[in-house]
């Protein structure tokens, strides 16, 4: 273990990390628990003009207004159905509470720091550098999603 | 030495100093501008606040920062007793030293690590130098208590900070109150500083003797001043002077000598400069301090709070219980109320904002080598925190922008007859739910065709686009991107970037800039802002499935247009949407456009189009929106940071409903729209006029009289113009007359006649040269502007008087139009009388002829500028005819099928909608009852063209609109060619002569 936190320099701690894990078209996405404010089902959204076209729109958070995104449209993919039920996680980048629109929420997966690999080159094409590693579960590969570089 | 470690103190101690630091800037340039004739009561107030700075920083254990204010101190005391007069440089060296603790206090841990020796070594050099000059004269036992004093003061830093820093660490909060009358003792000899003490010297000589009543004193104030240092109260605050507040804790304690000695000190304040002092004083028992974070949090709930409300007052309205209304209501006045009251909490006096400029002003113009003073008025107008936080930066520059490029250098100044010493207004008030800040100075002005040089040569507009220009246009330019007008770029303020910057960051919080400048006399920019950014009354409005928030302050009204006068109101011009309304053009926006938002097809089918009139800085504009809801106050929420660079939204809020509404931003949606400024609206309304014949122009030269107000003379009523020195002219029995050409020239000044200011002082003057009764009279005018086409959609209310038509306004300015014949009426009535009347009027006028005729001759008027209309069948009524006015061509042919018998003369415009003078004289050649009926055209300008067109129509004459006497002479002649015809007729019985015959008798008079 040692000899792995000496090469790797991202790993600061052996405690284990729950990740809330969801699927974008086809992916496996994860972030960090902690960083999950919470999760809601359709939510009313109101467009907004003009706004960046993967911006859904602003939705009232207990009267906070806060920006949905479309995970699906940063992620290089198709535009979400709107007429399928979708997810919203709430989550905090850079001080904002941000929407995420996902397709579905999946379970939550504890791993450790160091059982998270770098992001192998061949993954994700240009949208590789949203991912912050990936980690292996039994059947598929599950990808860490780096919030802030995709929201920025 | 060790620090004291008490955070919470420490913090309490920051709080306090900055307070204390707060208004020692402006007092200190007080000071030097009292010179010599100290003012005691302010230096005494700095002492007091440095003072009680370097007492706590002693008792704390900030050495260096005790060390400096001590330093201070010295040279306050010496100013105090008149032993160092406050010149620039001791100023300068005390500003140095206040920025220096401010900045120490800022970030008071490393304060000890700051290295002051420069700054010690030149406060002790003005103190020791001047000790050593000691050409102050004052009593020898005066000076003597002082030197004295100073020692003890130097003592007070090595002596108590250690003690009572000691203590403080070994002991809590409570047990280091007990401390403190040892540490009282230490420093009992210490000489002043507290209010209460505050003019020691005074007291030293009045009470001398009296020295044990006087330890004894000083012994409580002294006790009463340490506890402060730990602010035991934190409710106590704003106080600039220490032992106010520890009033309260002495007292508290019980001791009785401490009110009685610290209540007589406001007392002893003598009455001047007490409008400060007082307000301070009443701070002290009226406020108490809250953190920002509280307030703001405050004001979010309050912003909920509001919205609860809505959404529960909707709730009832639509259960309809009784019972439940009447707490509805209760709850929804005490919701607005608490919701007024944070609002409240959160204004700031605009002073906080104002008190820094006296240094700004003040360090810049010695670097800039000027003379420059401030004046402040309305410090006390207060606005939102919010805008006072964002209003510091914008109007620093405004102010340095007026130091640096508004007032000249000194010599410039007297050259141009000015005092040396620049003046610089900064003005804050109220006006219509807004707050305005004005900041004027009384320098060069900005010469608006230096200006437009620039834009040349900078390549930001072409020759042509700054041809076209108005003045008040290009003075805008000042806003544009990259514009700097020093002819010297300097590190002060000329840097080229900045008025636009000013401009933007105005705009961002809603409010607008604008500039105004005269050459030679100074510059003003005017800043409107709102009261409040946080809570907004808006209007809802519907665009799409969408709605919006459209802010209160930002409307001007609201016009619904029944869909099917929409086409008559609604014009396009090349692609652009306008609206006429009140005869002046507005740009439209369809906002489900601009804002790229589908719009279901039922609302094609609408009704009515509903367009907000928008104001956005000078441009007003209409919104065409999908349907209008309710107005509501809006709290605004800011919009995430993937939205911060939207330009047309300001924000968003939750509506009632709990539904998120967007806030549109009408500056921005102009902006994003390529809305033209007024100028450019003013030229699509000239173009569309040009298509559209509706609108008539009339080519006026414009004047001024007092610079202050313009006048437009029709072009073709002046015969020529002359250029004359004002010695050329010559008084004879009140009236001015110009020799010239042997002959003299009557002139007339406009003053005399109707409401102007006097005329403007000039070596030389223009006379305008015009005939009235075949006498050529001259209007003396100091100053043309311009030559223009208006249009003639006058405001012949307002300004109406003799010798005034009415008024127009060109660019921004109300223009009043001359009527030059009622002005020689006004001026020489006596050559109007009948007598002496050589016109035509009356030689062959209705009076001559109504002795044959017995009714008034008729005439037919068609005229389609409301205007003109006036003006044609003023004179022709004043001349003693009756008229009938027809708006159009159309209406004077239906009139005239109807009793043509009736008519004597036709007098048409050519230019008209729906059939023209042209074809209006076709039509009544063509029909044989009417075509003996003399035509006369009138016309702006006549061009051959024209004339040619008009002559083979039927016309007999052409009169220009605004040539009065002309027009009379030509119906008094046709009206007597009528009578002569009609005669004729009777005795031989043809007819049918028509336009040749007259045409052919035109030359007599």
């Amino acid at each position: 273990m040692n000899t792995t936190e000496q090469t790797d320099p991202t790993i600061r701690t052996e405690s284990e990390t729950e990740y809330v894990t969801f699927c974008v078209d086809d992916l496996l996405l994860g972030v960090e628990i902690d960083r999950v404010d919470e999760i809601n089902r359709r939510v009313d959204v109101t467009p907004v003009p003009h706004a960046p076209p993967f911006v859904c729109g602003v939705l009232n958070l207990r009267g906070e207004v806060v920006t949905v995104v479309d995970l699906r449209m940063i992620l290089g993919r198709s535009p979400a159905d709107s007429q399928r039920a979708t997810r919203t996680l709430i989550v905090r980048s850079k001080g904002e509470q941000i929407g995420l629109r996902v397709d579905e929420i999946a379970d939550v997966v504890r791993a450790r720091r160091s059982e998270i690999d770098p992001v192998p080159s061949n993954l994700g094409g240009t949208e590789g550098r949203y991912f912050e590693g990936v980690h292996k579960l039994e059947s598929e590969l599950l990808i860490i999603l780096d919030i802030d570089a995709a929201l920025t | 030495m060790e620090t004291f470690n008490d955070d919470e103190i420490i913090a309490e101690f920051v709080v306090e100093s900055k307070e204390h630091l707060a208004d020692v800037e402006s007092k200190l340039l007080a000071i030097e501008a009292a010179g010599a004739d100290v003012d005691l009561d302010l230096v005494n107030e700095v002492f007091r606040a440095v003072h009680s700075i370097k007492g706590a920083a002693g008792f704390l254990g900030f050495a260096t920062l005790g060390q400096l204010a001590h330093e201070l101190e010295n040279i306050l005391n010496r100013i105090r007793n008149r032993e160092l007069i406050p010149d620039a440089s001791v100023t300068n060296a005390m500003l140095k030293a206040s920025d220096t603790l401010s900045a120490m206090i800022e970030d008071i841990q490393h304060s000890n690590e700051v290295d002051i020796s420069e700054q010690l070594a030149a406060l002790e050099k003005i103190v020791a130098g001047e000790l050593a000059e000691d050409r102050v004269a004052t009593t020898g036992a005066g000076t003597n208590t002082n030197m004295g004093a100073e020692k003890g003061a130097e003592a007070v830093p090595a002596d108590t900070p250690e003690k009572s820093s000691n203590k403080g660490k070994s002991s809590s909060r409570r047990s280091a109150k007990a401390s403190t009358p040892k540490a009282t003792a230490d420093s009992a000899d210490e000489p002043s500083g507290e209010p209460v003490a505050k003019t020691p010297r005074k007291r030293s000589r009045k009470t001398n003797g009296k020295t044990t009543r006087k330890t004894a004193r000083k012994t409580t104030e002294t006790a009463s001043r340490k506890p402060t240092a730990r602010s035991a109260e934190k409710a106590a605050n704003n106080t600039q002077d220490l032992s106010e507040k520890t009033t309260s804790a002495v007292s508290a304690e019980g001791t009785k000598q401490a009110e009685s000695v610290s209540t007589p000190a406001p007392s002893a304040k003598p009455p001047v400069n007490t409008g400060r002092s007082q307000a301070s004083g009443s701070n002290t028992k009226m406020s108490i301090r809250v953190a920002v974070g509280v307030l703001d949090r405050l004001m979010n709930l309050a912003g909920e709070l509001v919205l609860a409300r809505n959404q529960l007052l909707q709730a009832v309205a639509s259960t309809n219980s009784g019972s439940l209304d009447g707490v509805a209501a209760r709850l929804d006045q005490v919701t607005s109320e608490l919701h007024e009251a944070i609002m409240q909490a959160r204004m700031q006096p605009v002073g906080t904002v104002f008190n820094k400029f006296p240094r700004v002003v003040r360090d810049l113009s010695s670097t800039l080598q000027k003379q420059c003073q401030l004046k402040v008025e309305g410090s006390e107008v207060e606005l939102d925190k919010s805008i006072i936080e964002a209003i510091g930066d914008p109007l620093t520059h405004l102010v340095r922008n007026a130091v640096d490029h508004g007032i000249e250098s000194p010599d410039r100044r007297v050259a141009a007859g000015k005092p040396a010493v620049g003046t610089i207004t900064l003005r804050a008030f109220h006006q219509a739910g807004k707050v305005n800040i004005s900041i004027s100075d009384d320098g060069a002005g900005i010469d608006v065709a230096k200006l437009k040089e620039k834009a040349v040569s900078r390549g930001l507009l072409t020759p042509e686009q700054i041809a076209e220009m108005s003045d008040r246009e290009a003075l805008r330019l000042i806003f544009h991107p990259g514009f700097s007008t020093a002819e010297k770029v300097t590190d002060v303020s000329g840097r080229g970037v900045g008025m636009d910057v000013v401009k933007t960051n105005i705009e961002k919080l809603g409010g607008t800039v604008d500039i105004e400048t005269q050459v030679g006399r100074g510059t003003t920019i005017h800043v409107k802002l709102p009261l409040t950014l946080a809570i907004v009354p808006s209007l809802i409005v519907r665009c799409g499935k969408g709605r919006f928030a459209i802010p209160q302050t930002n409307i001007r009204e609201l016009v619904r247009i029944k869909r099917r006068d929409g086409a008559k109101r609604i014009e396009r011009v090349k692609d652009a949407e306008v609206l006429r309304l009140r005869g002046k053009l507005l740009p439209l926006v369809r906002l489900c456009k601009a804002l790229g938002v589908d719009r279901a097809a039922e609302q094609h089918e609408r009704s009515a189009v509903t367009i907000v009139v928008v104001e956005a800085g000078h441009l007003q504009y209409g919104l065409i929106v999908d349907g209008l809801h309710d107005s509501e106050e809006i709290v605004v929420k800011p919009l995430g940071r993937h939205m911060q660079n939207s330009r047309i939204l300001a924000g968003a809020t939750i509506l009632g409903d709990g539904q998120v509404a967007l806030i549109l931003d009408v500056t921005g949606i102009a902006s994003h729209c390529k809305l033209a400024l007024p100028k450019d609206e003013e030229q699509v309304g000239d173009q569309e006029s040009a298509d559209d014949s509706s609108v008539d122009i009339q080519t006026s030269l414009l004047v001024t009289n007092h610079p202050d107000e313009q006048f437009a003379i029709p072009m073709e009523a002046i015969s020529r113009m002359e250029r004359v020195r004002t010695d050329q002219i010559d008084s004879v029995g009140g009236l001015d007359v110009l020799q010239y050409r042997g002959t003299s020239l009557p002139l007339l000044s406009l003053e005399k006649y109707i409401h102007a200011k006097p005329r403007a002082e000039t070596s030389k003057v223009y006379i305008v040269v015009f005939s009235v009764l075949n006498r050529e009279v001259g209007l003396i005018v100091p100053h043309l502007v311009d030559i223009r086409k208006i249009s003639t959609e006058v405001d012949m209310v307002t300004f109406r008087e003799p010798g005034v038509i009415g008024s127009v306004e060109i660019d921004g300015r109300a223009t009043r139009l001359l009527d030059l014949y009622e002005l020689t009426k006004r001026a020489h009535p006596e050559w109007f009388t009948e007598e002496n009347n050589t016109g035509v009027a009356d030689a062959v006028g209705p009076a001559s002829l109504q002795q044959g005729e017995s009714p008034k001759p008729l005439i037919l008027l068609a005229e389609d500028s409301t205007f003109f209309r006036k003006q044609v069948a003023g004179y022709l009524e004043e001349a003693g005819y009756e008229v009938i006015a027809c708006e159009d061509g159309q209406i004077a042919w239906h009139t005239l099928q109807e009793r043509g018998e009736d008519f004597d003369v036709v007098v048409t415009d050519i230019e008209m909608p729906n059939m023209d003078g042209c074809q209006l004289a076709q039509h009544i050649k063509g029909d044989p009852s009417l075509s003996h009926l003399p035509i006369i055209a009138l016309t702006s300008l006549a061009g051959e063209d024209d004339m040619q067109r008009g002559m083979e129509s039927g016309i007999d004459d052409y009169q220009v609109k605004l040539d009065r006497e002309r027009l009379m002479a030509a119906v008094a002649r046709y009206l007597r060619e009528g009578a002569a015809r009609r005669l004729r007729d009777s005795t031989s019985g043809t007819d049918g002569q028509g336009g040749t015959a007259a045409v052919g008798r035109r030359s007599q008079p």
